[in-house]
Order: C-alpha cells, then structure tokens, then sequence
C-alpha cells in the first residue's frame, strides 16, 4: 500500500487527520473534509472515467450537481464531494 | 375549395403508427403529409420502455406481434436507420403460487396463438438469466424477446420518411378536420388548411377528440405508464424480465442504464401528458424490480417519467375505415402498441394503397359510441368480451 | 415492509435554506406558521453563506461566516423545523398538497427516505454554475469558480498549487484573492469582462459600498501578490490528461468570442477554476411545471412570478438566485416578500405591499450578472469536437450533426445524442446545449428568440440520481402494492 503525501501538508497540522483508502492506496484526509477535497489535496485529482470515451473525469461542481466525481464509498455510489472523509472509508472509483 | 387535395393521404400523429402508416404510403407512390403537433415520435413511441416481448402482448395479438418483432428486428434494412434494436431471451416470472398459475395460464394461450414460450423450473431461469434472485417459482421463457432504444424512434423514422419523400409538418397542431372536394382538410393552428384524398388519424390517446372532429365517438381510456432508468452500471442482467401479472418490464441496454416499467400509473392527462409521478408507485416498481434482479440494488436512479398509452374499450385495436366517412381512417389503440405498432400500420398502409392486408385489420364499429347527443352511453362491446376465459387473473 | 418514517406534516415547505428561503422559513415560523426548512447541507447558509464544518469553524472567519451566523440564530430562534442533511428528490402536488421525498444522509449509515408534506411551497433552490464548454475543459483539475469557493470557504483549502482562475464576474477576483490567502500561486487571472465593461458597472458598485469595498480588497490583494487581471481575456483550451498542466489563454472581444488569429499564451498550473456566470436552478419550479420566461440578464430561464414571489402554480413561490439571479442580498429581502405572500395566502397577514423600485441590491445583482452573462458569441465558438454533455461524451459537432437531422428543441436534441440525458441531467450542459440549438434556429428575432423556442429540458424526478438500495429499503414481496394484472 502506498502513502500519499498531501501537499497541502502543512495545513493538515493543525486539525485532526484521518486515514482512508482510495483504490487501495492510503489517503490522509484533514478531518472534515470531504472525500472528493481530501483526493484533490492529495493529488488525485482523477477519480473516474466518461463512460463513453473513457476519459478521465474530475471533481468539478463540488456541490452535488455535476456527478463527475461519483465513486463507490464504503460500496454506495455517491458524489464524492457530498461525502465527509471518516477514518477507515474504503473509496474506490468506478471500472 | 375546388382544386383537387394536395395530398393522396394526410396522416395526423407522428408517433410509431402514423410515421410507419406515412412511410409505407409514400414508399407505394403516394404524396404524403405527415402532421404532428410536437415533434416525431416524442409522446409514448419516444418514451416507453422499448419492450419487445411476447409475454406481455395480448393473446389476440400474438401473431401481429410476432411479424412485427421481425421487423424491428430488422429495422435497418427496411426502416434504414438504427433504433438500437437487441434480440434476446425473455422471461416472464412468478413468484408465488397464485402467479405461477396466471403463469401457466397465459403462457399456454399465447403459445396456442403462436409464441414459442415454455414454462421453465427456476434453475433454467436462472442459466437463462444468471442476474436472476432465488426468489422465482416458475418463469415463462421466450426466445423471440428483446427491446428497442424508443429515444431513437423518432431519430429514425424521421430519417426514413424524409427520405420516402414525405411532407413533415412538426410542430404543427391539428386543430380539425372538414370533409372537401376530393377527400378531408386538416386544419392547422396557424390556420392552414393540409387537404389529402385519404386521412389516417393516428393519435394515440388523442384519437377519441380526433374522431371527434368528424363528429364520430370513439371513447380512449388514457393509461399513464411509469417508468425509470438507473444510470449506467456494469452488467447486471442480459435478458429481458417480467412477471406473470404484465407489471414488471426489465432489461440492461448496451450502454449500461436499465430501464425498469411494468405499467404502474402516473398522474397524467391528455391535456397536459404524464405530469407527475407517484412515489409509492414508483418504489413498489423498483422494489419488484430488485426482487427480480438483485444487483439492481447497487445502482442509482437516474430519471423516472411517465407516457400516455391508450386503450380502447375492449383494449384491442382500433384499425380501419371510419364508417360513413369513405377513405378516413383511424390506427390506433394497440396494446403494448410499440412492439406491434410497426406491423399494425403497415397492414393499414397495404389496405389504403388498395391491397389485401396478410391478417386482418380491427374494424372500429364495435368500439363506436352514440354520437354525443346520446353521450353517456357505453360502446357497445363490454370491456374484456374477447379476454380467454378461465384467466385465474381475471 | 420496514417500517418508515412517517410523514412530517406542515403547513408550509421551503426548499433550500440559504438567505431567501431561511429568511422566509423564519418569518413564516415566527407568524406561527408550521414550517419545514429543507436543505442538503447540514446547516441553513446556502452556498454563499455555507456553514464551515465544525471542525474547521475555528479557522474560519469573514463577514460571510457572521452573515451566516446570524441567519442560522434568525431561523433556530423563530422555530422552523430543520430537516438538514437532506437531499430532496421528488416534488409533486397532488389533492392541495406538495409531497416532497427526500433522502436524509446521517453520513452513510443511516440515510433513508423521508416525506414531508405541506400546502404551500417556496423553492429557494439558488442557483447553479455555468462554464461554457473548451477543449480539455473535463481535464481532472479543471473546477467551476463556484466550486473553487467552496474549496477555500468551507474546506479551507486551495484547488491547487499553481493556479488559473478564469471566466466572468465578481468571483474572480473573490477566488484568486481567496486562494492566494490559502497558500497558493495564482500563476493568471483571465476575465472575459474588459476595464470598460466593469466601468459600467460602477454605479451599481457605488450602490453597495460594503461589497465594492470587499471587491477592491481583493483586487489589492491580488495586485500585492503581483497577479494582474487579464481582462478580455478566455480560456482557449486546457491541456493534460489524468491531470491538468496547462492552460491555453487568449484574447477575446467585446463580446466574447476569441480573436482570431491572435496570438495564445500557455501558462503551466495544475489547477484552472472556470465559470461564466451562475443559472437559476429551475429543476423544482419545472418538475411542477410553472410557467417559465427566458431572461438571459438574470441568469437564463427562471420561473415566471409576481413581485409577490408567487409562481404560476397554486401555492407554489420562488424566490432568491433560483427565481432570477441577484445575489444574497437581494434573495434576503425576496425571502420577506415571499414568506408575506403566503401567510397574506393563508389569511394569516395583510396583502404584501408591492415591492419597491428595484433595490441597490438588485440594481448590483443585476450588474453583476450582466457582467456574467451567457454570451452567445462564445458559445458560437465552441470548436466541433469540444464536449458539451460531459456525462455522455456528447460534442458539439453531434449537437450540430442533431439539428441538421431535425432536433429543433433541447428534449429532442436530448433523444437524438442522449445529450443531458446523465447523471447530471443536463445541469452542467443544458445553457451551452440550448445556446448552440438556438444559434443554429435563430432568425430575425435573434438568439434569445430562438431560446424560448428551444426551451428548456422537462423537469424529472430524481432531481438528483438516488441509490436504489436505500430509496427501497428492505421489504416484503407480499407487501408490493402490484396493480391488477393487463388484460390477457
């Protein structure tokens, strides 16, 4: 399993983090943060594909709206950007 | 008016059996003008289910349905444009012992009328159909099943009918219809007037305020059938399912979405079309649904809508001559109208252009209403008098 | 069947809780109107004034974040029920009354289906983001304005290291000082708006000298980083593959379109927030199917209403971004008009005074959204092969290819490409989608003709995609209300 290091490190210091898994890699997620924010700061930026050209596709509203970012949560399809990162959520992207 | 109508036929409803009625007409040499108030095939030819199943046709209408399915089947060469059409297996489900019955019922009046449908035991349901749940007793299988992309009719028959030289008026609402010199005047809300030696009135539910401007009854009961879609997922079934009552059409296209109807109502009218959903209604579909195909559970619900589908008052069709009104006709009210509808029109077109159809078409006489003045009174045939007897559903 | 939760009964619903409809919920409450206030966050602010999460409310500041606060103490003090966390999915009116479903999220564990019924309704649903389409504008990285706002606002951070913010309006400025306050490098601002366009913005800039001040501290803070506003300046094309690396800008004229044969400039950067103004969220006001008009200064299409707030359908209101975009202080005093219109409509208080001459925050909304207006000379730019639909990959060269076939309105063009038929359901494409159909159906009346005749998409449930699993719960068969069987 690799460790992504958040860029954004320097700001995780001074809330609480907690670890998730993004496709089996282990994600550091500032506490309160949601799942699509928590890929962005991690630089996964990618988390999905257009169904029909297979293209890779993005978070992109951040408010629910546009589903660019849906993943499978803990075996639920959500938007991301919808969904608080808690410790020990197992996020994958959809095939 | 003295001149002669412009038009050999004028067809009014640009859904599945005004756009085959047009197209076959103007293949045989005739000038033709199609009349729709929206665009082509948007009412319930563009959104029903797309089903194209024996098991939920009516037993009278087997053999139409199963010359029709032929020709869906086949729609690229005679229609020459794709509607996105997947032959497949089919199943029709029970899971109790009262459906089981209602099962073994109508499987057997259909394969009398023609389906090659045989009861199987839930195992070979299951080899059939692996996305298949634990819960069925007894499943009705057919091998001439599938579905079409309805979205896509309108798309196709447009094509098809620009090619065959037919004049489309879209978006054009017909307002009446006056017997002239020489054939019938549709007038149009802008106020044209489209004259053609022969009128076909293809209305759909629309039919009955249509015949009503030539002054004849023909009473159309409005049925508001739901339906839903999930969004695409991976693959969680492969053939086409269904239930013995007819309240369950099931089916994943190409592209990943599965479309879930059944026939459950909507709210809805003529005048303002399917309107507004019933939320109950819609997740019993959906709960019968994922007890027929579990993984269905794992996706999400995409859209949900409802279409108008209309049915006479025996619920058989209503294709032929008006009577007294030489060379008006009417082809509509066909249940489970989509999947027959193509073949239906056809016939229609071979009688208007002065053939013998190969079956026989579905004279309106016995549908026909006193005229309003009587108003009130039922049509003369009850509802049901042609249903099979002993139907354990009935 | 599991046992559901029953209904919460009211006498009034109001649909979004950000100012218009937490305002309304709250006079509506303190009139001793029965009151549900429904929303997808889990406190009332809306998008403007998002509550941070608790965690991160130490960190917070600003005067949005007190704006906030004292609409949440206004709507917890006057007694409405909150229902928050709540995604609401179906609206329908049937026998006098609204039936709202929802789908209540506890955080994954305990989300379910919830109704509320009620005899009035206000949508106060705001408004949604508007991009207009480039090439690589689905690159991973490349975000709406908006959503760069709630990156920095309510999860304190920026979209990325190296950033370009691009697009029309105020919240340019409001995100490049944003994001540089959060850490990062705003490598170019691109504003499709020239220095003589917000000059004639600046009487109603004048009007609102709390916001103009606000606006020119980011602006300074922007020139203090060294970072000038490009101004008629857009995004030609954003380049990258599972992530963005760069962005490709160029000069646009008056009125948006790019200048041919210019000369383009790459700037590389790893994030690129992009919007072109904000839309009316119709979806509900649609559902319902109230009469809508197409006003392309206050967004594009919005429901038809009275100065009263009242819809065209029976006990049914708009009011805030979603009925005409113009802004969170505007949709504030829409909220009072509104909630005095219904309890006038319940008997419960005198007939609303006709609303005064537009207000200075109206006046600045509309300026506002002048400035960010969909601009149909950018649309007729699109390149052939650029992606509108983004969730079913449709192009504008198959947009073009559907009007040619025959597809004259937004519903057919939808059956004909499965254009806005995802996930989304057109929300992200629809204005681009309809734009393109209009520039190709315009005559003399001009685009904005050609729009009404396009129209809008028809209004389905679920307004956002639910998962079966927890829309259906567990159940058993015999308790499936199956209709009588079709006739043999």
């Amino acid at each position: 399993m690799r460790r992504i290091a958040a860029p954004a490190a320097r700001n995780l210091s001074k809330v609480a983090r907690v670890m998730f898994t993004a496709d089996g890699d282990e994600v550091a997620a500032r506490a309160g943060a949601s799942v699509a924010a928590a890929l962005i700061a991690a630089g996964r930026p990618a988390l999905g594909r257009s169904p029909r050209d297979g293209r890779p596709r993005g978070a992109f509203c951040l408010m629910g709206v546009c589903q660019q970012c849906v993943m499978r949560i803990d075996g639920v399809r959500r938007p991301a950007c919808m969904v608080e990162a808690r410790a020990g959520m197992v996020v994958e992207s959809l095939a | 008016m003295t001149a002669p109508p412009t038009y050999d036929a004028v067809v009014v409803g640009g859904g599945v059996h005004g756009c085959t009625l047009a197209l076959f007409l103007a293949r045989g040499g005739m000038r033709v003008a199609l009349i729709e108030r929206g665009p082509l095939c948007r009412e319930a030819s563009g959104v029903n289910a797309g089903t194209l199943t024996m098991q939920m046709t009516r037993v009278a209408l087997i053999p139409y349905a199963l010359r029709a399915h032929r020709m869906w089947a086949t729609a690229r060469e005679w229609l020459g444009h794709d509607v996105g059409v997947v032959v497949c297996d089919g199943l029709s489900l029970a899971f109790t012992e009262r459906e089981a019955e209602i099962l073994s019922f109508r499987a057997g009046k259909r394969r009398e009328a023609g389906a090659p449908i045989d009861l199987v035991s839930p195992a070979r349901a299951k080899a059939i159909e692996p996305g298949l749940s634990d819960h069925p007793i007894l499943a009705g299988f057919c091998p001439v099943d599938g579905y079409a992309s309805a979205y896509l009719t309108g798309l196709a028959f447009r094509r098809a009918l620009v090619e065959a030289g037919a004049t489309l008026f879209e978006n054009a609402e017909a307002t009446g219809v006056e017997p002239c010199a020489g054939g019938y005047a549709v007038r149009v809300a802008d106020g044209r007037a489209i004259a053609g030696a022969r009128l076909a009135l293809c209305g759909g539910v629309w039919l009955e305020p249509m015949c009503a401007w030539l002054g004849v009854r023909l009473p159309v009961k409005v049925l508001v059938n739901q339906l839903a879609v999930t969004e695409r997922t991976p693959p969680v079934m492969r053939s086409v399912v269904g239930v013995a009552s007819g309240l369950l059409s099931l089916k994943q296209f190409a592209n990943g979405t599965t479309v879930i109807g059944g026939g459950w109502q909507a709210v809805g009218d003529r005048d303002r079309g399917g309107f507004a959903l019933r939320p109950e209604a819609l997740i019993g579909n959906l709960r019968l649904a994922c007890h027929a195909i579990p993984a269905l559970r794992g996706a999400r619900l995409a859209r949900a809508w409802a279409g108008l589908e209309a049915e006479t008052a025996d619920a058989m069709p209503a294709v032929g001559e008006l009577p007294g009104l030489p060379e008006a006709y009417v082809c509509g009210g066909v249940h489970s109208g989509y999947t027959s509808g193509p073949y239906i029109a056809r016939l229609l077109a071979e009688r208007m252009l002065g053939g013998e159809p190969d079956l026989p078409l579905f004279p309106v006489e016995r549908l026909l209403a006193p005229a309003p003045e009587a108003a009130g009174a039922s049509p003369r045939v009850p509802a049901g008098a042609d249903a099979p007897e002993g139907d354990p559903a009935r | 069947m599991t046992a559901a939760a029953p209904p919460l009964r009211a006498e009034a619903a109001v649909i979004g809780a950000g100012p218009a409809g937490a305002t309304a919920a709250a006079v509506l409450a303190r009139a001793g109107v029965s009151t549900v206030l429904i929303d997808e966050a889990a406190a009332p602010g809306g998008r403007v004034w998002r509550a941070p999460p608790d965690v991160l409310r130490a960190r917070a500041g600003g005067p949005e974040l007190a704006e906030g606060d004292a609409l949440r103490a206004r709507v917890a003090g006057a007694g409405a029920q909150l229902l928050a966390g709540a995604v609401v999915w179906s609206v329908t009116e049937l026998g006098g009354r609204f039936r709202i479903d929802v789908m209540t999220d506890g955080g994954m564990t305990d989300h379910g289906p919830r109704v509320i019924e009620a005899r009035l309704l206000l949508v106060a649903t705001g408004a949604l983001e508007r991009v207009s389409p480039f090439p690589g504008w689905t690159t991973p990285g490349v975000i709406g304005l908006a959503a760069a706002t709630i990156l920095l606002k309510s999860q304190r951070m920026a979209p990325g290291r190296r950033l370009v913010v691009a697009g029309a309006g105020p919240l340019l400025a409001a995100v490049a000082a944003g994001a540089l306050k959060a850490g990062a490098e705003v490598v170019a601002v691109a504003d499709l708006n020239g220095a003589a366009d917000w000059a004639r913005a600046a009487p109603a800039l004048a009007g609102r000298p709390a916001l103009a001040a606000r606006g020119a501290g980011w602006v300074a803070a922007m020139l203090r980083a060294g970072v000038r506003p490009g101004f008629r300046t857009g995004v030609r094309a954003a380049h990258g593959d599972m992530r963005l690396e760069a962005v490709e800008l160029g000069p646009v004229d008056a009125e948006g379109a790019p200048v041919a044969g210019a000369p383009t400039r790459r700037v590389a950067c790893d994030a690129l927030a992009v919007g072109h103004g904000l839309a009316p969220a119709t979806e509900i006001t649609r559902l319902l199917r109230a009469a809508h008009v197409f006003d392309r200064a206050r967004g594009g299409w919005l429901p038809e209403t009275d100065d009263a707030c009242r819809t065209s359908a029976p006990r049914l209101y708009a009011a805030g971004d979603g009925a005409g975009v113009l802004g969170a202080a505007a949709a504030l005093a829409a909220g009072e008009r509104a909630a005095a219109a219904m309890l006038a409509d319940l008997g419960r208080g005198p007939a609303p005074r006709p609303a005064p001459g537009a207000s200075r925050a109206a006046r600045f909304g509309a300026a506002m959204g002048r400035l960010s207006r969909q601009r149909p000379a950018a649309t007729a730019a699109i390149a052939p092969g650029t992606v509108v639909c983004r969730c079913e990959d449709v192009t504008r060269a198959e947009i073009d290819a559907a009007f040619d076939a025959g597809a004259t309105d937004l519903n057919q063009l939808k059956h004909f490409t499965r254009c806005g038929m995802g996930p989304c359901q057109g929300r992200v494409c629809g204005d681009a989608a309809a734009e393109l159909l209009a520039l190709r159906l315009a005559g003399r009346g001009g685009v904005d003709a050609a729009r009404r005749a396009v129209g809008q998409w028809t209004g389905r449930a679920p307004l956002r995609p639910v998962p079966l699993d927890a829309l259906i719960g567990a159940f058993d068969y015999a308790d499936i209300p199956v209709p009588d069987p079709a006739p043999l």
